[in-house]
């Protein structure tokens, strides 16, 4: 776990040594053959996950994972200064304020007014909130929104 | 998924693979000022819009409001200065609301500076934040990619060298406030007359502990004089060479006329523009 507010760049950074030429892999190379002995091999953190992205435009990355890089930040420095309880307490408040606030997608879905006070973010408004980018996206009708929630679309 | 749209970027790069050569950057001109003064803060701003080589508004408004006491010169991206300052405004009156207090012109520039800072100066905005809260009068830079500055006086935009001299050679300290005026207009003036981005109007906006008072059009050294010569041909001077005339009892038959009134706003037919 970090303490880095800027998401990681969405290209490799490094590249683990191999231990055959990269034109030939699994053949033999005796100039390469005991760099596995000299370099650690690259671990992949566990807390870097690859995103759906739209291009390979750096900055697109960087935007999609900016919100979730702050609150992760910021349940680390939690973490350290109160213990694991904290950021678990504040998952769990989210998770039951999720549950609670639910409104028709038809009418415009939930607000998420409770989400973001918990969140800290009551006082924030970004381009995010004012284009949604679903403006084509089909809306499921009430009926079969409510069949999907209580599991009748058998 | 929200916000920008980077849909379009991957054909863009296949395109350019294949030949297609990339679009030419515009470069922007524009010269905005700043400068504190004994009890507030002046900033003033050129009118010319370009695009290109070519001016597309001689009058556009680039003081642009954040909160009543704090107010924003935006140079670069047009589009970009109007929505970052709108956003950040929102989101100062939000914070505000939430406060109970009057936002401080540091809360302003910090959120200028998280917000380009995010998107990494693909946001072209360069702006002068100037303001006066609680704390007292502060004048602030922020650049398009995050950085800051804080200085009595500053300048920004293409015309930003020519403005710097005026203040490099006039400053001092502890100016009143017409006094303040007077040197903004002239280092706007300098980057309206030497720099080929800058031109029009001088606009101006001085903002006190009291109120902000908004100077627009303060000074209008390019007003454009009416021409010595025109195209409008004199009644008669070609002439008839027949005439018949078509009384209305006779075209009463074929149609319905109504007779307009001059003073009928609604009946007015939109006048042409013509060169006077």
């Amino acid at each position: 776990m970090s303490l880095r507010f800027v998401p990681p760049k969405a290209h490799p950074s490094q590249t683990s040594l191999e231990t055959s030429a990269p034109s030939a892999p699994g053949v033999h190379d005796s100039l390469r053959s005991r760099l596995a002995q000299t370099s650690a091999p690259a671990t992949i953190s566990s807390s870097s996950k690859s995103v759906e992205l739209q291009s390979a435009h750096p900055l697109e990355a960087r935007l999609v994972q900016w919100r979730e890089t702050q609150d992760r930040m910021k349940m680390e420095m939690l973490r350290r200064e109160f213990g694991i309880a904290e950021p678990i307490r504040r998952g769990m408040e989210l998770k039951i304020a999720a549950a609670g606030e639910w409104r028709p997608a038809v009418l415009g879905g939930a607000s998420g007014v409770h989400k973001a006070i918990l969140e800290g973010r009551d006082t924030e408004i970004g381009w995010e909130d004012v284009f949604v980018g679903n403006e084509l996206r089909e809306v499921p009708d009430f009926h079969s929104e409510m069949e999907a929630r209580m599991k009748m679309n058998w | 998924m929200g916000g920008f749209d980077f849909s379009n970027h991957n054909r863009n790069v296949a395109l350019h693979a294949q030949g297609v050569p990339l679009p030419k950057a515009t470069s922007t001109g524009t010269t905005i000022v700043g400068c504190l003064f004994d009890g507030g803060v002046v900033i003033a701003a050129d009118t010319r819009a370009t695009s290109g080589p070519i001016v597309a508004d001689k009058n556009c408004e680039k003081l642009h409001y954040i909160a009543p006491q704090i107010w924003c010169a935006g140079a670069g991206t047009a589009a970009d200065t109007e929505f970052t300052t709108a956003i950040i405004s929102s989101n100062l009156e939000l914070h505000a609301l939430s406060t109970g207090r009057k936002p401080r012109v540091v809360t302003c520039m910090t959120m200028l500076k998280q917000h380009l800072f995010r998107y990494q100066g693909h946001v072209g905005a360069y702006l002068v934040v100037a303001g006066v809260d609680p704390t007292g009068s502060h004048l602030f830079t922020v650049h398009a990619h995050g950085s800051t500055d804080k200085l009595p006086y500053v300048t920004l935009g293409s015309g930003s060298l020519a403005a710097m001299s005026v203040f490099e050679t006039q400053w001092k300290t502890k100016m009143s406030r017409e006094d303040a005026m007077k040197l903004c207009s002239d280092a706007i003036q300098a980057g309206i007359w030497n720099d080929l981005g800058s031109g029009s109007n001088v606009d101006v906006a001085v903002i006190t502990e009291e109120k902000t008072t908004l100077y627009r059009n303060h000074i209008t050294p390019n007003v454009r004089v009416p021409k010595q010569r025109n195209y409008r041909f004199k009644p008669g001077t070609t002439a008839v060479l027949n005439e018949k005339i078509i009384t209305r009892q006779e075209i009463n038959k074929y149609v319905t006329v109504h007779e307009l009134k001059d003073d009928n706003a609604a009946a007015t037919v939109e006048t042409m523009d013509v060169d006077q």
